[in-house]
């Protein structure tokens, strides 16, 4: 047995233990409140406690300082179980490897074990009400002081705010050089009093995410991440793992919208007999499989070697695209009782009414489309007519 | 198995590659298609013979290699990109129904002159006015019996049929339908190459008259049914290498063709449609990947992922066609671009051994939908 598989061997026994079993049947957790937050952290601990949080980060800073290999065969363990650790996704997989990467040894000391053992919760403020796919055209300012800086602004689309202790802000620290270069990353204390998180709610009544508001929120000098003007450099990393914490996510629920739901829905309301129903049906199955072997295609190249590059993006478009596909079907499928709505057909209605919502998180089909033509097809880039020239000389939305 | 490429397959992939790109180049396919014979004679010998691509996946048993479906699929990719006109097609499906039964005799005597390349075999199921391509009750009948069974009727869209040394036939017989041997000089028989839409492949109507054949033993239907699978995995692989081709020549040309003072493939309105011709491209090859798996080593599942496969890379391979002249302007729409033969080949097809419907349906039937 390699030290690998016992690790494995250790990390089953612990889980099997420790964590209920993946439930397949089970709702997607919109909000984030189905586990309470006192659960999460102590499972967090008990995590960290047994060897399991962190495990490539090196042990100076709390981590296990294993490898990829144990950290592959963690993940693919823990996917047969319920992980509550909903709450620290966002801080282990962005803010944490960003600091881990670029922060000064003072703030990897102090941030990173709270992290691992489940005492600090983290978000990240990126986006921007007039800065979603041109992220780097924000708005929110960081001035300086004497001992610091000043921050004002809004940030939106930040999940887990509510709940956080510290933020991954990127603030506009100089409107004079173009808008790249002006950008600053900070850490910010989420518990100052001119921060104030309101609930996002979105088209389906949820509120998975909230805007959060800025007004002369002061941070010293050592909150800055990386260096002062070279925060879209840090985004950009952040932005890295965060690919990366998406490309490895946990298994999937049932989906409302796939084959199996829809044959069913067909079935109960006496369809599946209809030809054009039946193909329908036919090509929902062939356009799903073939998303599903596109994503093992690609999984297999990685583990052999073969970098995934932009192709991430593919995957992504054409995942966005099935949900936007499955979701007219469904619509055929229930006719005229869709506007009725009623119990039984929630699930499937709430389903149709966020599918829209694959095609914008995360970066929208255009954008998704514009890296697949430029990284993955080498086509020439966009233009940037802004590129070049100083931000406070741009036309911006306001 | 996986469903990338192992070392092997690639190196059979590049080896096919540079054949097309030496021996069947696109002007020399525009020769060859705008001659009087359906292929060249001297490249389908050197891919049957020193490629071994005939026999790919012919048992050992048989004379053939006993390669993987797999195998198969990436050599069809690289003859499907280079629209390289040729019967193997033709034969892998001859050589798979013939597999699927029991009549031991024809196999030992066809299936190694079928797997050096030396015999072009046919099949012939399609009928007029029957809108599926495998007929359930076909309106060609055998008659007589033992050593006088003759046909009487007609097939149509015979891939390769004006070529082929001998022909399966499916025919109505007493016993119901079968498939019976024909032999391509026999009396008879009266062969009429078609001019169809797609100069790249040889169809031909078969008139059979008191036309002497040989009954196959075996069940009929199954063999047809594995028959359907392999046309899909054959043709999807050729699409899918033809939709790579597209792709590969529109993207090209969106970086060298300037207009506005940029390349085109700055603008959203053509990148766009490039990222969704990738899209549609990785997708279908996906599929495919995971059809050839099927076939090699979980075959319950064949139809439904085969069937699968071909209804995304024949929809998809005329749609990535289509684009391809749109973006490249007029001179896309010249005959002297190459464009015009792939989406002639896409519109010919798409219905090919089962149109986009039957595919589905198909595949519903396989689903228990």
């Amino acid at each position: 047995m390699t030290s690998t598989d016992e690790f494995r061997a250790r990390a089953r026994a612990w889980l099997e233990q420790n964590a209920k079993p993946f439930d397949e049947a089970a709702d997607y957790d919109l909000e984030g409140t189905a586990v309470p937050l006192e659960e999460s952290k102590r499972f967090q601990k008990a995590l960290w406690e047994a060897g399991f949080a962190g495990i490539t980060w090196p042990e100076e800073y709390g981590g296990q300082g294993l490898g990829p290999a144990e950290l592959i065969a963690f993940s693919e363990e823990a996917a047969d179980f319920e992980l509550p650790t909903g709450p620290f996704t966002i801080g282990l997989g962005m803010p944490g490897p960003t600091i881990l990467e670029l922060g000064t040894e003072e703030q990897k000391k102090r941030y990173l074990p709270p992290l691992l053992k489940g005492e600090e919760i983290w978000c990240q403020l990126f986006s921007e009400p007039s800065a979603g796919s041109d992220v780097a055209s924000l708005q929110t300012t960081a001035t300086r002081t004497e001992t610091g800086w000043i921050i004002n602004g809004q940030k939106v689309w930040t999940s887990g705010a509510q709940h956080s202790d510290y933020g991954a802000i990127i603030a506009r620290t100089d409107p004079s050089v173009p808008k790249h270069s002006g950008i600053t990353m900070f850490i910010v204390d989420m518990s100052h009093p001119g921060v104030t998180v309101r609930p996002l709610v979105v088209a389906t009544g949820h509120a998975p995410f909230n805007e959060v508001f800025f007004d002369d929120v002061e941070v010293s000098d050592d909150a800055v991440i990386g260096r002062v003007g070279e925060g879209w450099a840090a985004a950009v990393v952040m932005l890295r793992h965060e690919r990366v914490t998406i490309g490895t996510g946990t298994r999937a629920r049932s989906n409302p919208l796939g084959f199996d739901s829809l044959l069913e829905l067909a079935r109960a309301r006496g369809l599946n007999d209809d030809p054009a129903v039946r193909r329908r049906l036919a090509l929902l199955y062939a356009r799903e499989s073939a998303l599903g072997a596109y994503g093992r295609v690609l999984h297999e190249e990685s583990m052999a070697g073969v970098p995934i590059g932009a192709r991430g993006s593919a995957a992504k478009l054409a995942g966005a695209e099935q949900a936007l596909w499955a979701a007219d079907l469904a619509q055929d499928l229930l006719g005229a009782d869709l506007a009725l709505g009623g119990a039984d057909l929630e699930r499937v209605v709430m389903a149709v009414v966020a599918a829209p919502g694959n095609a914008v998180a995360g970066g929208t089909n255009e954008i998704q489309r514009n890296i697949i033509g430029e990284r993955v097809l080498g086509l020439a880039k966009d233009p940037g007519v802004d590129r070049n020239t100083p931000y406070n000389k741009l036309k911006l939305s306001r | 198995m996986s469903l990338i490429f192992t070392d092997d397959q690639k190196s059979l992939a590049q080896t096919v590659k540079r054949f097309v790109a030496d021996r069947s180049p696109m002007p020399r396919v525009r020769e060859v298609i705008g001659g009087e014979h359906a292929y060249d004679a001297e490249v389908w010998s050197r891919l049957a013979g020193d490629l071994g691509l005939a026999g790919l996946i012919i048992p050992e048993e048989y004379g053939g290699a006993g390669a993987t479906h797999a195998d198969l699929s990436a050599a069809l990719r690289e003859l499907g990109a280079g629209l390289v006109p040729s019967p193997l097609l033709a034969c892998v499906l001859t050589a798979g129904a013939l597999l699927a039964l029991d009549d031991e005799p024809a196999k030992h005597d066809l299936l190694p002159r079928l797997a050096e390349g030396g015999l072009v075999g046919a099949l012939a199921v399609s009928e007029p006015g029957e809108r599926h391509w495998i007929p359930g009750t076909p309106a060609t009948t055998a008659t007589g019996s033992g050593d006088a069974v003759t046909l009487s009727g007609t097939k149509i869209a015979v891939l390769n049929g004006a070529e082929a040394g001998v022909l399966l036939v499916q025919a109505t017989g007493p016993g119901g339908a079968a498939l019976y041997l024909v032999e391509g000089d026999a009396a008879g028989l009266t062969v009429s190459r078609d001019a169809g839409v797609d100069p790249t492949r040889s169809t031909a109507t078969v008139t059979f008259d008191g036309t002497p054949a040989r009954p196959l033993a075996g069940d009929a239907a199954a063999a047809l049914d594995r028959v359907a699978d392999l046309a899909n995995l054959a043709i999807a692989a050729e699409q899918s290498g033809a939709m790579l081709a597209c792709l590969t020549m529109t993207t090209e040309y969106a970086k060298v063709r300037y207009t506005f003072g940029q390349p085109i493939g700055a603008y959203q309105g053509v990148k766009h449609k490039l990222a969704d011709m990738y899209n549609r491209w990785a997708l279908s090859d996906a599929a495919l990947r995971e059809a050839t798996r099927a076939a090699d080593e979980e075959p319950a599942k064949l139809g439904a992922a085969a069937a699968a496969a071909r209804a995304l890379t024949s929809s998809g391979y005329l749609t990535s066609a289509k684009e391809t002249m749109l973006l490249h302007g007029g001179i896309g729409f010249t005959w002297e671009h190459d464009a015009h033969f792939y989406y002639k080949n896409a519109i010919a097809g798409n219905v090919l051994a089962g149109d986009g419907d039957y595919q589905l349906d198909r595949l519903a039937d396989k689903l228990g939908v």
